[in-house]
């Protein structure tokens, strides 16, 4: 039987606007095994980007409660939350989010920076995951030196370098053309069949298609949570 | 945790070097907070140079009974109505003086005329001593030798010059035995002492000193009164020697037990008080004015450091995603203030160096009082001024630390 990661139950959360009770979840259950390719659907507003924080313990729910890999997120404080971040989630953002100053191998060695590895280990595992994304020739550039496929890609690096539990990704082809976020969705995909459990947080319905099984949320409840029959793969 | 401290100091050399302009800017009043504590610093440094060379030209083991008080602690009308001390209570001192090694007349003779070579040189001082004198300070010799006990007894034609008349009439020629007319006298160098004047004795270095009989055979000496020099020794109590010389002084002249002193027994001491006086005035300012710098150089620090945060937020937040704790954040801030302050603290010193060594090479052909200022800052203000800049860009930058440390990492990401 396949490993639980993510188990979350009854979770809701509740921000406070002014004297404005905003409800971007409610009641929202989710039960994510490994090596699994989710996609998180849904238009803005409907929390899906609420629930890839939580998800991400970059935040906790209001009630209800997650379990990761069988851990209680919502009894852990910031630097526990914080371990949990670096070694078991890779994060791939939409506008990348890289270190401006600092080169793609500096930055994808960041996180290993974080969990105390030493210098020669992080410098092998980040040309490794560098490599693995077929960037070995663009080591000491810096973002802005790089495209905007390959700035998604050291940040897709940066995510692998930890072999993190899963990998959230937050509409990673929302600032690419359609060729190269192709691009990125194979990568995915390739992860995904070396066994990466891949999470993708997405509007668009083409996107979410790659996916094996497809969350739709609306007004912060799980509308649908099925199965995608129709995957598009590449080869 | 060493390892992103390091990380950290790259970082902020980094970031730093990306605002010159605003680093800079920032750290200016860090900058003048921190020359000020060097130049206290260095003031004070020469200062405590200039008090341990003076105690050097007296001598610590020194006392000097004179009729005038170094101090100028009591009126001075009421001084100069004290009795001279003569050469007879001189002669008595040293018969019954138990404790102290030497004891040793002297007899000052102002405004002196010298002919050498033809031409004539005023102002130097002339001291009538014995061989005995030698063994104080004064026996510190450049060249030759001091005159001995047989030239004193015989009151021979000799003379040992001081460092500004050796420098004056010979100008750097060999002057050992040279004759030179004093008032008239033809006496022969035999030595010259080592150049010893410093802020508070300048004029030493225009002494002479000659064989007390000699002097007495060109002026009075009844009509001067004398300073007489009590030499303890190294290993003997101070105390006792001066108890024992304020009491077969007071015997000597007459003094009912219900008289006070009329007459003062002069030491180093008196300089320590001028000393401490000058230290506490460039403490009082210089501490009002460090206080006043460091607050508004904190306060400027503090605020940038506030914009650095806000600037960064978007990478404080993209950090934390990537398992930052808060630890690693408020580390990379507290080490970036503190660079900037060290940074402050260097600039302070390049500074302070070149006007150390400017004053201190070319003010005193001006202002020959300040001759104590030392050209090279003393070693330790190095060290200080390191210590205090990164105390204070530790104080500095702990709020605005602490703050990016607490920030929301899905506040922060959201930041643009």
């Amino acid at each position: 039987m396949p490993k639980t990661i993510i188990d979350i139950r009854n979770i809701s959360k509740v921000y406070k606007m002014g004297t404005q009770l905003v409800h971007a979840l409610r009641d929202v259950s989710v039960s994510i095994e490994e090596n699994e390719y989710v996609a998180l659907m849904g238009p803005s507003g409907s929390g899906k980007s609420t629930l890839m924080n939580i998800l991400g313990c970059l935040d906790t729910p209001s009630t209800g409660t997650y379990l990761f890999n069988g851990t209680n997120v919502n009894e852990l404080n910031d630097n526990e939350l914080a371990e949990i971040r670096n070694r078991e989630i890779g994060f791939v953002f939409q506008t990348f989010n890289l270190l401006p100053r600092a080169s793609a191998l500096k930055n994808i060695e960041l996180p290993l920076v974080y969990s105390g590895i030493k210098k020669y280990d992080r410098l092998d595992r980040a040309e490794a995951a560098l490599k693995s994304v077929g960037l070995e020739d663009r080591m000491e550039h810096k973002p802005n030196e790089l495209s905007g496929g390959q700035r998604q890609r050291v940040a897709i690096a940066r995510a692998l370098v930890t072999s993190p539990s899963i990998i959230l990704a937050d509409e990673p082809t929302g600032n690419l053309d359609t060729k190269t976020g192709n691009d990125i969705m194979k990568l995915f995909q390739n992860l995904w069949e070396k066994g990466n459990t891949i999470i993708i947080v997405t509007h668009e319905e083409e996107i979410a298609l790659h996916a094996k099984r497809i969350i739709r949320l609306r007004d912060g409840l799980v509308e649908t949570d099925e199965i995608n029959q129709n995957q598009v793969t590449f080869n | 945790m060493l390892y992103e401290i390091k990380e950290s100091i790259i970082l902020s050399f980094d970031a730093l070097r990306s605002n010159k302009l605003r680093a800079f800017l920032a750290s200016l009043g860090v900058v003048i907070g921190i020359s000020i504590v060097i130049m206290m610093g260095w003031l004070l440094g020469g200062l405590d140079k200039a008090m341990q060379d003076t105690f050097s030209v007296i001598g610590t083991d020194m006392l000097y009974v004179d009729k005038w008080d170094w101090t100028g602690g009591d009126k001075w009308d009421r001084l100069r109505n004290r009795k001279n001390v003569t050469m007879s209570q001189a002669e008595q001192l040293k018969e019954l003086h138990g404790s102290a090694e030497y004891v040793i007349p002297n007899i000052n003779q102002w405004a002196t005329t010298i002919e050498f070579g033809g031409e004539t040189y005023a102002g130097m001082t002339a001291v009538g001593t014995t061989a005995e004198n030698v063994h104080t300070p004064v026996g510190n010799l450049l060249l030759g030798r001091f005159f001995n006990d047989f030239e004193e007894e015989y009151g021979s034609n000799v003379i040992v010059i001081g460092y500004l008349v050796y420098a004056t009439i010979f100008q750097g020629k060999d002057p050992i035995g040279k004759t030179i007319k004093l008032n008239g006298r033809p006496l022969r160098v035999i030595g010259v002492v080592q150049k010893r004047g410093t802020m508070f004795f300048d004029f030493i270095d225009r002494q002479m000193f000659l064989p007390l009989k000699k002097y007495a055979g060109i002026w009075s000496i009844d009509k001067r009164s004398m300073s007489i020099g009590i030499k303890a020794g190294l290993n003997k109590d101070l105390d006792e020697v001066r108890n024992e010389t304020i009491g077969l002084m007071r015997i000597i002249r007459n003094l009912k037990p219900n008289e006070p002193n009329d007459f003062s027994v002069n030491e180093t001491k008196a300089f320590e008080k001028s000393i401490a006086d000058i230290r506490f005035q460039v403490y009082t300012v210089g501490i009002g004015m460090t206080l006043l710098a460091f607050i508004v150089g904190i306060i400027g620090i503090m605020n940038i450091m506030f914009v650095t945060v806000t600037e960064r937020t978007k990478e404080i937040g993209i950090r934390k995603s990537l398992g930052a704790k808060k630890r690693s954040i408020w580390i990379q801030f507290l080490v970036e203030s503190s660079i900037l302050c060290l940074l402050g603290a260097f600039l302070s010193l390049v500074i302070c160096s070149i006007i150390a060594y400017l004053a201190a090479t070319y003010l005193p052909t001006y202002f020959p009082e300040i001759g104590f200022l030392l050209p090279v800052l003393p070693t330790e203000l190095f060290i200080i001024a390191a210590i205090v800049s990164v105390l204070v860009g530790l104080l500095a930058g702990l709020i605005p630390a602490i703050r990016a440390s607490n920030l929301d990492p899905v506040e922060a990401l959201r930041f643009d």
